[in-house]
């Protein structure tokens, strides 16, 4: 039942973020194709698929809620998790930010705004994502 | 450096004195969910944590928690 609610969990995570970075996608270079119409229907599917999956996995579950909690708030077994986490997600997201830096500037692209808006919703979802990902409660 | 594992008789003491998880927790100041992971052995308090279970239960801290697993009657 744990091992079952586990795996829900990690494929909510991974629907999550390949959806997120979809319509990131789409929005960067689908401007350069000429079927606009099919790409709004798709990026319409990826933005569903992205509220439905945040609404399960991270909203109904809590974990959004505990990840943003203030820290007072939060006891110390709760604190030991977050700080993981964080440390965590710190890492990833320099190390994803700083990769997609370098193939920006090497291919002499600007970043854009959806861009760097999806930026800012990775970097507040990572941490509940760790702690989803790695606990089995 | 990996800490020791603690081992603890919280679930027991607990029932013992008709404490619920929640009661319990919030008696020390944390999560009751904190309690699950205490009494499963998942996660070693702090020193102060545990002063404030063995004050809640009137016993001595070495009577709740001990760096070695407790004997089970069979084994006096």
């Amino acid at each position: 039942m744990r091992q079952n609610k586990l795996i829900i969990r990690r494929i909510g995570i991974i629907l999550t973020f390949l959806s997120l970075f979809s319509i990131a996608a789409i929005f960067e270079f689908g401007v350069t194709t000429k079927c606009e119409n099919l790409l709004e229907i798709i990026m319409f599917i990826f933005i569903g698929i992205f509220l439905l999956s945040l609404q399960i996995t991270f909203i109904k579950t809590g974990l959004w809620k505990f990840t943003h909690k203030p820290l007072a708030k939060l006891d110390e077994r709760e604190l030991i998790l977050t700080n993981k986490s964080l440390r965590l997600a710190y890492g990833i997201f320099a190390v994803t930010l700083l990769l997609l830096l370098l193939i920006f500037s090497v291919s002499e692209r600007s970043l854009s705004i959806v861009l760097v808006a999806t930026l800012i919703i990775f970097a507040h979802l990572l941490p509940a994502a760790i702690i989803a990902w790695t606990k089995k409660q | 450096m990996e800490s020791r594992k603690i081992y603890n008789r919280i679930s027991l003491i607990r029932k013992e004195k008709s404490i619920s998880r929640k009661e319990l927790a919030e008696k020390i100041g944390v999560n009751f969910q904190t309690i699950g992971y205490l009494e499963r052995e998942e996660y070693n308090p702090s020193l102060d944590l545990a002063f404030r279970i063995s004050e809640t239960f009137e016993l001595p801290i070495d009577i709740i928690f001990s760096t070695k697993p407790f004997k089970t009657i069979s084994e006096f």
